[in-house]
């Protein structure tokens, strides 16, 4: 019985730990000044609250087929929250969504083709 | 190529990979949390993307690596290069390019040995190339730079 205690102690701890990440990320939203900011700061921060809460979900209902769901929709939410915020930013830059002031240094800025030929900051659409 | 040491020592480094990877993510997730609660005139973020020379050589590896950038809270890959090895990385917390480059190659250098079974050559480009904008899209109106 203590161990099933502890367990359903664990698991609260975790949910909890991922709704108090999915609320950081829900403020950063609006307190990060660019969608990058906003893309990598929150992207994998929900992605995290979320995996967060499953493995809650597991330890608060353990069994051998659970753990096989869980460790699969963890490794899923993980990649795609990749994947999806990375699609984002990439199609927000060539989507001519310049980055905020405070980025000091841009690299990527140099290969593009339409901001180069005309040297002034708004590009041709 | 692959002596018997360096297959023994293989699920080690896989093993110590994901314990480092681990630990960065989490504390990664501290700094940016804490940075997002923090009020306006004390945020220390200092944006930047950095073209960073990279070792990767396959497709599995290129993937791998930006992902695993991109699933560290405050860096996102935004593109790559293959053929002159670039990530161009987003970082939230950039004091100078070379932090960035030296966080991000540490991760690679860790993700390879991880993958590989002996690690082969971690050569990177030394000096970023100067990477112009290459006129190829079929009517493409803005050629000349």
């Amino acid at each position: 019985m203590e161990l099933y205690d502890l367990m359903h102690g664990a698991g609260l701890l975790f949910i909890f730990l991922g709704i108090v990440t999915i609320i950081v990320a829900g403020i950063g939203l609006f307190r990060l000044p660019d969608l990058y900011l906003r893309a990598s700061a929150v992207g994998t921060s929900a992605g995290l609250g979320v995996a967060s809460i499953v493995i809650g979900a597991l330890l608060m209902d353990f069994s051998g087929l659970n753990l096989i769901k869980a460790a699969v929709a963890v490794i899923a939410q993980l990649l795609t929250s990749a994947v999806g915020s990375m699609a984002i930013a990439r199609s927000g830059y060539l989507n001519n969504s310049m980055p905020a002031e405070i980025t000091h240094t841009d690299d990527l800025l140099k290969t593009r083709r339409d901001l180069d030929a005309d040297s002034h900051g708004e590009p041709s659409r | 190529m692959s002596t018997a040491s360096s297959l023994t020592s293989w699920p080690w480094r896989m093993l110590s990979f994901l314990v480092w990877y681990a630990k960065a993510f989490v504390l990664a997730n501290v700094y940016v949390t804490l940075d997002v609660l923090r009020p306006k005139k004390r945020m220390k973020m200092a944006p930047a993307i950095i073209a960073v020379p990279a070792a990767s050589r396959s497709d599995t590896e290129w993937t791998l690596i930006s992902c695993l950038i991109t699933l560290t809270p405050g860096t996102l890959t935004l593109s790559i290069s293959r053929e002159h090895q670039i990530l161009y990385v987003h970082g939230m917390f950039v004091d100078s390019r070379e932090s960035l480059v030296g966080e991000i190659q540490e991760m690679e250098d860790r993700m390879l040995r991880a993958l590989r079974r002996s690690p082969g050559d971690l050569r990177r480009p030394i000096q970023v190339p100067d990477v112009e904008p290459v006129e190829e899209p079929p009517g493409g109106e803005l050629g000349d730079f």
